[in-house]
């Protein structure tokens, strides 16, 4: 018996590469889009500068297709394709794991949904050039305000729990006490996403600054 | 129920494969420390229904009557579980039982668990030693390991696991943690180690490790206890630093 | 050269190593159990495995192995194979170890060896509390590597009828039947190992697994195979009382310090934690003050029914003592016995962590057995084969507690080479006999599902079974009266008499489990004969064989191995000395020192 290893089957590499575009680059962009967008907590003025500077990178559509748009297709596809593979059986097995394994399916979807409308409206119907005053703007319509709130949530719910998920499934968390910790930290990155987002929602909804302290005094 | 002492018992039927499924319903007498696999005997003694239709007595796997060898997994209300084990006064009444549904139904409450039996084949889950004659001792193996490894070899191939897993189903050939956690088991034996890259790529084939979508389910119903969810990260950690070292090294 | 073929019926511990002896050999192996071999009956097994290691530093021998084994045997067995088999049990426990059995390790890595019953010395090897099935699963795994290399050819779900024999006599294989088709084939071999395991279920309920009914063995008795020692049972002194089967309470409960008592006062009302170490009576201890609670298995079962129907001691006046493993560290005891009493837990809801156990003694294991030749494992018929539980040879009068494991595979590792030999042999083999002797097996064994399927009656096979069991276990286990074995002999026959009207409940073709359980029934009816006749005959007390009308061991008259024969479609009995050979027969006592 020969003890040479075949090749990994492409469904794993598909599925080690859907695993880990969740977190990197898609994942990774939330992060720095929360990051960015909270510069509305300190001033419109702060806010339009860094779009800015986000919207002058050079190689701007490379950056954006190679590291945000493709990826998260990708991702949002194979997240599709993955869906239709498994059979959700909570109702006889009501167990936490279990229902997050659901939710994770619901809130790939309400975040892809979501994803592709906010993309619609703030960078294509904009051309890009998306200011404070487009988003602000948008948050007037109740309708648009609560899929962003919803929009928001199910991305950082589904980004906490595939943080957690990540790390059990790469082996980072191995023993059930490091899989414990691994969801508690899952759990601060949902919530602590959620409060950023929904701080920045209200922040353009109410033309509402809490960090304009920061700014220097003219 | 006891002041009643009578058990309701509601059976899922099927005489064969291709054959319509429906339920009967059984009273029986009560007794104390009942399980579930004495009900069935009851019935076989005296099959007839609670209405009075005399019917067959259902066909169903069982061996040790210990939990240990594994033959008497069904659902009991909904929930996969062993039969020798389920005891009747912690069920809910009138209790439940069908044939698990991840695997081809035989007949009643027997189903064809040689999936699971193909699926060690594949991953290679022995030890390959030279031969019977005699070589001397088994290499040492520390308490440490001993303790981590004897737990995962008392998985009793119930099947408990894969029927409780969302991603074991008529679209996915997922083998189910308890194989993953075999591979764990002899990759962590002195020897078996020697083989550990071969069942490490057999786990990435089709319907391996990959499609574990970390539900969890699998922990709470092996009877054994085994810890299911630490093997199947573990044995992912192993496989991914493979693939990559292969793919890095050729 | 002509390629022969081996078949093994029986997938426990002897028939895997059976087969993989085969296999080795370069012969292919077709492989027959009713349940998937990985879920044989050799995965209760608890305790350990024996071997004599040494590996405490006290001394222990193969010679002691030996002796013990056959002392423990109250010199019925056949000295010079039980010999070979100690010599080569540390041989077993090394193959067993590079197999990748995860034994218990002591902190330099090495086996750890605990005491069991019958013996001074720490020469039981273990893995946790699940010894056998982790034993079973590692020949399991070699198996599955052979059969992965086309080797070993697999027949689960199929269950053996009858051989198939020839005009001269000789075995020329199988008559099998698919549980789920209920199809009947024969199957062609050069030559057979049956490793069908022992025969728990003829008692009714006992702590052995459901398959375990001896019908095999049974029909190859009606064909002409002997059957010997068959009145020598072992009753397991503590069992956890179940109304579907008597669960082992493993002896490692005592090897690890489980203590057995019960209240000195009769009329106790006191919960067992909360009565003084002064008012308990812990009768072994006191009555065998050096073996204690680890003196063999006919000794403490005997002492548990005196202490029940003579002294009237039982728990509450029921048939139960208590073994007690309270006062050992919980910690020693997750390490060391979680299995065993988890089991307890599951199936009484009582932690015996915290409360006495309440046990009972059950029927356990089969000391008779096929006969085989004291040589290679063959029986009296050329090319019937057999090994492990199903056949006699290495217990004696009674088994020693660990040594079961041990005989399994080393009966199996014997039978399969001598199989090889055999075959090899052969002039004609299996595939020059006439098609003719196939199809009237075939015919003869269709014709009895037929019968069974078609015929009308009033009988029940499982209240046949039921009261089957119920006699056996009154009358032929731990005391055994010669009225009352006569009397249970004529039940027994009654019994035969209403098998013949027996009514199946299910007359379908498709996965019948009645079919196949009438078919076993009839079987075990006349296995339960040949322990009772054989009891009945045995006038003395030896080893598990008990009668107090004889309670002395008599070597002048019955130093002897029973032989029971079919002839005229009837048991008889005949008798052969035993080989003493190697240690001279001395009173077997476990109250003084040996
Ligand atoms: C609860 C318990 C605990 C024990 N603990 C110990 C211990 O600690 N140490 C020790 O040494 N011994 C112990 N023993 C004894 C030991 O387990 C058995 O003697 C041993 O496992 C028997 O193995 P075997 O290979 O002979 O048969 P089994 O394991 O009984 O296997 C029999 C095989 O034959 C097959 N079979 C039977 N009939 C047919 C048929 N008609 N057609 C086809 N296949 C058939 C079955 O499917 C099965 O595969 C224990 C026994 C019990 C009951
Ligand atoms: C906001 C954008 C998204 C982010 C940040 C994100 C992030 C992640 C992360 C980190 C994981 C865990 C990876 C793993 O399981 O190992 C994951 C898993 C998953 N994602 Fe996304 N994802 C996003 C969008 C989507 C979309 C649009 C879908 C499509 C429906 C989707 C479907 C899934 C599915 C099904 C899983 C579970 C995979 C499995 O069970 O193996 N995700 N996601
Ligand atoms: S891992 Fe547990 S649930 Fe799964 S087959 Fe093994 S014993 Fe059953
Ligand atoms: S009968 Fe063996 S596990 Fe239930």
């Amino acid at each position: 018996m020969s003890a040479t290893a075949t090749q990994p089957d492409s469904s794993y590499l598909l599925r080690k590469l859907h695993s880990f575009t969740g977190l990197l680059p898609v994942g990774a962009f939330l992060a720095e889009h929360f990051w960015s967008n909270s510069a509305a907590l300190v001033s419109a003025e702060k806010y339009n500068a860094t779009s800015e500077e986000l919207q002058t990178i050079p190689f701007r559509l490379i950056v954006e297709w190679g590291g945000i748009f493709l990826p998260l297709l990708f991702h949002g596809g194979y997240g599709i394709y993955i869906w239709l593979r498994g059979k959700s059986n909570v109702s006889a097995y009501p167990w936490v794991g279990n229902w997050l394994y659901l939710a994770q399916r619901y809130t790939g979807i309400i975040a892809f949904a979501y994803i592709g409308w906010h993309l619609y409206t703030e960078r294509w119907l904009t051309h890009g050039k998306s200011t404070y005053a487009n988003v602000a703007e948008d948050m007037q319509n109740p309708w648009y305000l609560v899929f962003f709130i919803v929009g928001v949530l199910a991305s950082s719910f589904h980004l906490g729990v595939g943080t957690w998920n990540f790390l059990c499934k790469w082996g980072l968390a191995a023993t059930v006490k490091a899989q414990q910790a691994a969801g508690r930290f899952g759990a601060f990155v949902g919530v602590a996403f959620s409060v950023v987002g929904i701080l920045i929602i209200l922040s353009f909804r109410f033309d509402w600054h809490p960090f304009s302290a920061y700014l220097p005094t003219k | 129920m006891s002041e009643t002492k009578q058990v309701m018992v509601k059976v899922k039927r099927q005489a064969g494969p291709k054959e319509a499924a429906r339920w009967e319903e059984f009273s029986l007498k009560w007794r104390p420390s009942m399980n579930v696999i004495i009900c069935l005997r009851d019935i076989a003694e005296n099959p007839v229904t609670r209405d009075g239709k005399k019917t067959t007595p259902i066909s169903y796997d069982s061996n040790c009557l210990e939990e240990i060898c594994g033959s008497c997994a069904m659902l009991i209300n909904g929930r996969a579980r062993m039969a020798c084990s389920a005891l009747v006064d912690q069920l809910e009444q009138p209790i439940r039982i069908e044939p698990m549904s991840k695997f081809p139904l035989v007949r009643d409450l027997i189903v064809d668990r040689q999936f699971m039996f193909e699926s060690l084949k594949r991953v290679k889950a022995w030890i390959p030693i030279d031969g019977t004659y005699h070589l001397g001792e088994g290499p040492r193996v520390s308490p440490e390991i001993q303790e981590k490894g004897y737990p995962l070899s008392n998985c009793i191939t119930c099947g408990n696991c894969l029927e409780v897993c969302p991603q074991v189903n008529e679209h996915n050939q997922f083998v189910g943690a308890a194989i993953i956690s075999q591979v764990r088991l002899f990759n962590m034996h002195p020897t078996g180690a020697m083989n550990k890259s071969e069942r490490l790529s057999a786990l990435m084939g089709p319907g391996g490790i990959q499609e574990c979508a970390n539900a969890q389910n699998c922990v709470h119903v092996c009877p054994k206890g085994i810890p299911l969810t630490e093997s199947i990260a573990e044995v992912n950690r192993d496989a991914w630093k493979q693939a990559l070292l292969g793919w890095l090294v050729g | 050269m002509r390629q022969p073929k081996i078949i093994v019926v029986g997938g426990g511990l002897a028939g895997l190593m059976a087969t993989i002896r085969v296999a080795e050999a370069g012969i292919p192996v077709d492989l027959f159990s009713i349940v998937p071999v990985k879920r044989s009956h050799s995965v209760c097994a608890q305790g350990g495995i024996n071997a004599a290691k040494n590996q405490k530093g006290e001394g222990d021998t193969v010679d002691k192995h030996f002796d013990d084994t056959i002392y423990g045997g109250d010199f019925l067995a056949n000295q010079p194979l039980v010999k070979r088999m100690c010599e080569a049990a540390p041989g077993i426990i090394d193959l067993l170890d590079r197999m990748g059995v995860m034994f218990n390790r002591t902190p330099e890595g090495l086996l750890d060896y605990r005491r069991f019953g019958g013996t001074l010395y720490h020469r039981t090897a273990f893995a946790g509390a699940t010894t056998g099935q982790q034993l079973l699963y590692a020949l399991d795994e070699q198996v599955r590597r052979h059969e992965f290399e086309g080797k070993v050819k697999k027949f689960e779900g199929v269950t053996f009828l009858s051989a198939v024999i020839d005009e001269g006599g000789v075995c020329r294989g199988i008559c099998a039947m698919d549980l789920r088709s209920s199809e009947v084939k024969t199957y062609a071999a050069d030559a057979v190992i049956f490793a069908t395991g022992g025969n728990g279920a003829i008692f009714g309920r006992s702590t052995n697994s459901v398959v375990c009914t001896g019908s095999a063995q049974a029909a190859l008795f009606q064909q002409g195979v002997d059957y010997a020692n068959g009145e020598f049972i072992q009753v397991h002194p503590t069992a956890i009382p179940g109304e579907d089967k008597l669960r082992l309470m493993s002896e490692s409960a005592r090897g690890e310090g489980g203590r057995v008592w019960v209240p000195r006062n009769p009329a106790e009302k006191r919960a067992p934690r909360s009565i003084p170490d002064a008012e308990r009576f812990y009768f072994l201890e006191e009555w065998y003050p050096k073996y204690g609670n680890l003196v063999p298995r006919d000794i403490a079962t005997r002492a548990i029914h005196r202490i029940v129907y003579q002294e009237k001691l039982g728990i509450d006046g029921q048939p139960a003592v208590y073994l007690d493993v309270t006062h050992i560290p919980r910690e020693t005891l997750d390490r060391k016995l979680e299995g065993i009493l988890e089991i307890y837990e599951k199936f009484l809801g009582v932690d015996p962590r915290v409360e006495p156990m309440r046990v009972f003694p059950a029927m356990h294991y089969t000391m008779g057995g096929i006969w085989v030749n004291g040589e290679d494992q063959a029986s009296n018929v050329p090319g019937v084969y057999a090994a492990g539980e199903c056949e006699y040879q290495y217990h004696g009068a009674n088994r020693l507690g660990a040594n079961s494991l041990v005989s399994c595979i080393f009966g199996g590792g014997i039978a399969g080479p001598a199989a090889v030999k055999y075959a090899k042999n052969l002039e004609k083999g299996a595939e020059s006999t006439a098609s003719a002797v196939f199809d009237s097996e075939k015919k003869r064994q269709e014709e009895k599902n037929q019968k069974l399927i078609s015929q009308d009656g009033s009988e029940n096979p499982i209240i046949i079974w039921r009261e089957l069991g119920e006699v056996m276990t009154e009358h032929v286990t731990v005391t055994r009266i010669n009225r009352n074995l006569q009397m249970a002999d004529g039940k027994i026959r009654a019994l035969q008499e209403r098998y013949k009207k027996i009514n199946l409940s299910d007359r379908t073709k498709w996965s019948n489990q009645t079919l196949n359980f009438a078919r076993e029934l009839e079987n075990m009816i006349i296995l339960a004969r040949v322990v009772t006749l054989g009891a009945l005959a045995r006038n003395e007390s030896r080893g598990a064989h008990y009668k107090p009308d004889f309670p002395e061991r008599d070597d002048v008259n019955w130093l002897t191995t029973t032989r029971a024969k079919w002839v005229n479609n009837d048991i008889q009995l005949a008798y052969e000395p035993v080989d003493i050979s190697l240690i001279k027969p001395r009173p077997r006592r476990y109250d003084a020192v040996k």
